[in-house]
């Protein structure tokens, strides 16, 4: 069930963090994606959901940051399945969305910017290996979008700066 | 990277401080009354809570963004929080702050005239420290979330892999109040000829 908004806990996932939670009352929220993309993750039976703020598309081989465990689209999808996975959740029944991936610095600007572009299909590949297909999607544009995952009911919201939210 | 971040740091705040000056100098002669720009800090790296200077990171903030081409390319990006920008845009007409309410289009253009200041401000002065020929894109107006522009600098810089060196100069007037950040930052492969240029 949807928290009354007093006993809403709002919790903010940054750039390259990764949060997980199966308590009704939380909010996981990414804020201002530019060029990062939001990947939330719920499982309807379980009841548990998880967001990753993805900046990059490849690794590399490179290892994260522990700081930053969801920086790359790779090892970030690799460890939010796997996290869900460990606190119950059942890989084949994860509805998973994605927002974000907007060119922010200008139309003059956005065929050199790329990178909004490339994590959306770095995504897509990675959640494939992984037998997931998105189910929605809010991606691309001009706007910078705040995403985010009430934990109870798994609904997601998006929001730009000039358009309230709406249910992804 | 340590070593790296000293020789680059010293010169990068020479080059903040002169290019604060110059754009001082150019804004004084824009809105009609002196400008001072004060620089508290120069930080170098990047540091998640860089959109504290401008409200935070889901703050509504209105500016520009430059890119820099010629010996080395990078990026120019100086925001404002919107109601701020939009009192910049009084001072730039000599009207009473707060006659402009909305981000119209005369507001946008005045606000990429602004980026184009205080932008050209530092790449020259960039360019006359290090002796390198570098030119300043046409600005591109932003109004948007903060951390959403931010963030988009961040990535783009960490995709070409390498250190990143960012010069955050956070603006203030002269009550001592935020009016601005403005970051600089070179491409990640032109830092070894930065380096060179600093030794």
């Amino acid at each position: 069930m949807t928290a009354p908004v007093s006993d809403q806990r709002r919790i903010s996932v940054g750039i390259g963090q990764l949060a997980i939670s199966k308590d009704a009352r939380d909010v996981l929220v990414a804020y201002g994606l530019g060029s990062c993309v939001g990947v939330s993750v719920w499982d309807a039976s379980s009841h548990v959901a998880g967001l990753v703020h993805i900046l990059l598309p490849d690794s590399e081989g490179r290892h994260s940051d522990g700081k930053e465990p969801a920086r790359f689209a790779d090892t970030g999808i690799d460890a939010l399945i796997a996290r869900v996975a460990e606190a119950g959740a059942l890989r084949m029944r994860l509805l998973v969305k994605l927002a974000g991936g907007a060119s922010v610095l200008g139309p003059a600007n956005a065929e050199k910017f790329k990178i909004g572009e490339r994590n959306a299909e770095a995504i897509r590949d990675r959640l494939k290996r992984h037998g997931l297909r998105p189910c929605a999607e809010d991606l691309g544009g001009v706007k910078g979008r705040t995403f985010e995952l009430h934990v109870g009911v798994g609904r997601t919201y998006v929001r730009t700066a000039a358009s309230p939210a709406i249910e992804l | 990277m340590e070593q790296l971040a000293d020789t680059l740091t010293d010169i990068l705040s020479r080059v903040a401080r002169d290019g604060a000056a110059r754009a001082g100098r150019g804004l004084t002669g824009l809105m009609g009354q002196e400008i001072v720009i004060h620089i508290p800090q120069v930080r170098v790296g990047t540091k998640a809570d860089a959109c504290d200077a401008v409200g935070g990171p889901d703050a509504l903030v209105l500016g520009s963004y430059l890119s820099m081409s010629g010996d080395i390319t990078g990026h120019v990006m100086l925001l404002f929080p919107e109601a701020r920008a939009l009192a910049c845009v009084d001072l730039m007409c000599g009207q009473a702050p707060g006659t402009t309410l909305v981000a119209d289009e005369f507001a946008r253009s005045a606000v990429g005239e602004l980026g184009n200041v205080v932008g050209s401000a530092f790449v020259n002065a960039l360019a006359d420290h290090t002796n390198l020929i570098l030119h300043p894109s046409p600005p591109s107006v932003l109004h948007d979330m903060a951390i959403a522009l931010v963030e988009t600098v961040y990535a783009e810089i960490l995709s070409q892999g390498g250190d990143v060196v960012i010069i955050e100069t956070v603006f203030e007037d002269q009550g001592g109040q935020t009016a601005g950040l403005l970051m600089v930052a070179p491409d990640p492969n032109c830092l070894d000829r930065l380096r060179e240029l600093a030794a």
